[in-house]
């Protein structure tokens, strides 16, 4: 009896990682944006919600979800560097401004995809069958590929930050725009890239998301918040801390759900991240001004 | 008047309501709040709940959700108010959130996402019986709640206490230099904000004779943002004239294309692009 408890509470908490890994990818994404231009992206969850849209036309199309792992990158990469581009450049720099200028993106985003894909939730059936033994519970194959899948991007993210030239670049903009680009970085490519970068984060934790929840045009709205809370809890700009906020408030939603509904849980989570904000302003990791 | 604009007209005064008390605290202290629509619910649900089991008569019921969006906003600002700018933006969209989901859970008092319905009773004021079934009546009974709103905010604003809040937002650090302590400043403007808000979500859950937990939504935290920067920023009209250019767009577009809010989108951008002070800003600037 006790051990069934105990497996069902890994169960969940395994659950809780998971989507936790899921959440620190697009919150990665937000992120840099936020650090490196400025951008309060409140369009972030809807590139998520792209991402898994297009996962889901991929796989009617082409019948093999896994090339939308290729190709979902591309596609948001082509729509989002001449977003940044044309659109959101004049914003930059104002938080508030730029707030407000992408919920009107959002808007339009969830709009297209409610004319193209339609108001109804969908599914797409798993792309691994089989599940694999966890200390005797019995743990879906293609959940443990996600999170295999996203602790290899996020740490190519890292590596690529600390140990590429270009990422020096990147990490330059992000502590001084100006003086970057008084120092002969051509700061212009670097924002383009580093929104392509983030929107593609994003994107791709809408794909490996799509087949384990309800593809809807307005699922990007769940998970915003909950990356806005990461990214600050995490502390901005740092890639460890959001990762491990982003695992700790996974799991500990995924342990409460297993005590109180769903929503119950991720109330008590918003309740606790408040508690945090009041004593800890500055986040849990980071070291900026408060 | 005709029964489609009337109801436009109705819906889109007890918006203002909304906007104005907004733009108290997102443009007169600068503080750019993600939770209004806790308040918008409390009210709401104040009056709603008052009606069904409180059996209160309408006035009653509206004066205890303006309250209760007092006392609630008087919480929620002694928590946030201090927080700087990001994390006041996170906190209050925090608070908006736990209400949200706490509401849609806690379906024996808020009827969740179906909501609780009621029938609105007789008001009697000094002897005349007056019911919120007649369009007419139930029209002017929001106009009066309106103006007296717009007046009461018009004066709070110019009153020595808005300039006040106008000098914290300009300037945060000489305002308290000048004794001014901008705690208790912008708490007041938040609490004022709140309370009209709740004002606001009575009167609109009054003309829609229900209140659901989607009224505590993070849509109706947004939404308030987007009619003050379209109209203006920093003043009361401003924000009115977003609400209305709202409605313009929600009732005429919306029925020849339903996907009307791709327009609303392009119209952000513009406008922002155009000009950060909204179309007011724009109009006074030339």
């Amino acid at each position: 009896m006790a051990s069934e408890v105990a497996s069902a509470l890994l169960f969940y908490l395994v659950n809780g990682l998971i989507w936790g890994l899921i959440i620190a990818l697009i919150a990665l994404g937000l992120s840099f944006i936020f650090g490196v231009m400025g951008i309060v992206n409140m369009a972030h969850g809807d590139l998520y919600m792209l991402g898994a849209v297009f996962a889901y036309w991929i796989f009617s199309a082409l019948g093999n979800f896994w090339l939308s792992l290729l190709i979902v990158p591309v596609a948001i990469g082509l729509l989002a560097a001449p977003t940044e581009r044309l659109i959101l450049r004049p914003f930059e720099g104002h938080p508030a401004v730029t707030m407000i200028a992408t919920a009107g993106l959002s808007f339009i985003l969830q709009q297209l995809v409610l004319m193209t894909y339609g108001g109804v939730p969908k599914e797409l059936p798993m792309p691994l069958q089989g599940s694999f033994d966890f200390l005797g519970v019995a743990y879906p194959l293609y959940r443990l590929f996600i999170a295999a899948l996203s602790l290899v991007i996020i740490a190519s993210v890292w590596l690529f930050l600390h140990r590429t030239d270009y990422g020096i670049l990147v990490r330059a903009s992000m502590q001084d725009k100006e003086i970057a680009s008084a120092m002969g970085i051509n700061v212009n490519t670097v924002l383009v890239f580093t929104f392509v970068l983030g929107c593609v984060l994003a994107a791709v934790g809408g794909v490996l998301a799509a087949p384990v929840t309800q593809v809807f045009y307005l699922m990007g709205n769940d998970v915003i918040l909950l990356c806005f809370i990461v990214v600050i809890i995490g502390g901005l700009g740092s890639l460890g801390g959001t990762l491990v906020a982003a695992l700790v408030l996974g799991g500990v939603e995924g342990l409460l759900a297993y005590f109180l509904s769903p929503t119950g849980a991720r109330a008590a989570v918003f309740a606790f991240m408040v508690g945090v904000l009041i004593l800890r302003p500055q986040g849990l990791f980071g070291t900026q001004r408060g | 008047m005709p029964r489609g604009p009337r109801s436009l007209a109705m819906q889109t005064m007890a918006f203002c309501i909304f906007a104005m008390a907004y733009d108290l605290c997102f443009g007169y202290t600068n503080q750019c709040s993600l939770g209004h629509s806790v308040f918008f619910g409390v009210g709401a649900y104040g009056v709603v709940l008052s009606l069904l089991h409180l059996q209160s008569g309408i006035l009653l019921g509206l004066l205890i959700a303006f309250v209760a969006g007092m006392v609630v906003a008087f919480l929620m600002g002694s928590i946030c108010v201090r927080l700087t700018e990001a994390y006041f933006v996170i906190v209050t969209a925090l608070f908006s959130a736990i209400f949200h989901l706490l509401s849609l859970d806690m379906t024996w008092l808020t009827g969740g996402d179906d909501g609780l319905s009621v029938t609105l009773p007789d008001i009697s004021v000094g002897g005349v019986r007056l019911s919120l079934y007649d369009p007419m009546t139930n029209y002017y009974f929001i106009l009066v709640f309106f103006l007296a709103s717009y007046l009461l905010m018009r004066r709070i604003t110019e009153a020595p206490l808005g300039k006040v809040f106008i000098s914290i937002r300009e300037n945060e650090k000489r305002a308290a230099f000048l004794g001014y302590d901008p705690f208790r400043y912008k708490l007041a403007a938040f609490v004022l904000s709140g309370a009209f808000t709740a004002l606001a979500g009575s009167i609109y859950a009054l003309t829609l004779r229900y209140a659901t937990a989607d009224l505590f939504g993070l849509y109706w935290s947004i939404i308030p943002i987007v009619w003050c920067l379209i109209g203006g920023v920093g003043t009361l009209v401003g924000p009115c004239i977003g609400v209305a250019l709202m409605f313009f767009f929600q009732y005429y577009v919306s029925a020849w294309w339903t996907h009307y809010l791709i327009l609303f989108g392009v119209l952000i951008l513009v406008i922002l692009r155009t000009s950060r002070k909204g179309l007011l800003g724009y109009l006074l600037g030339r």
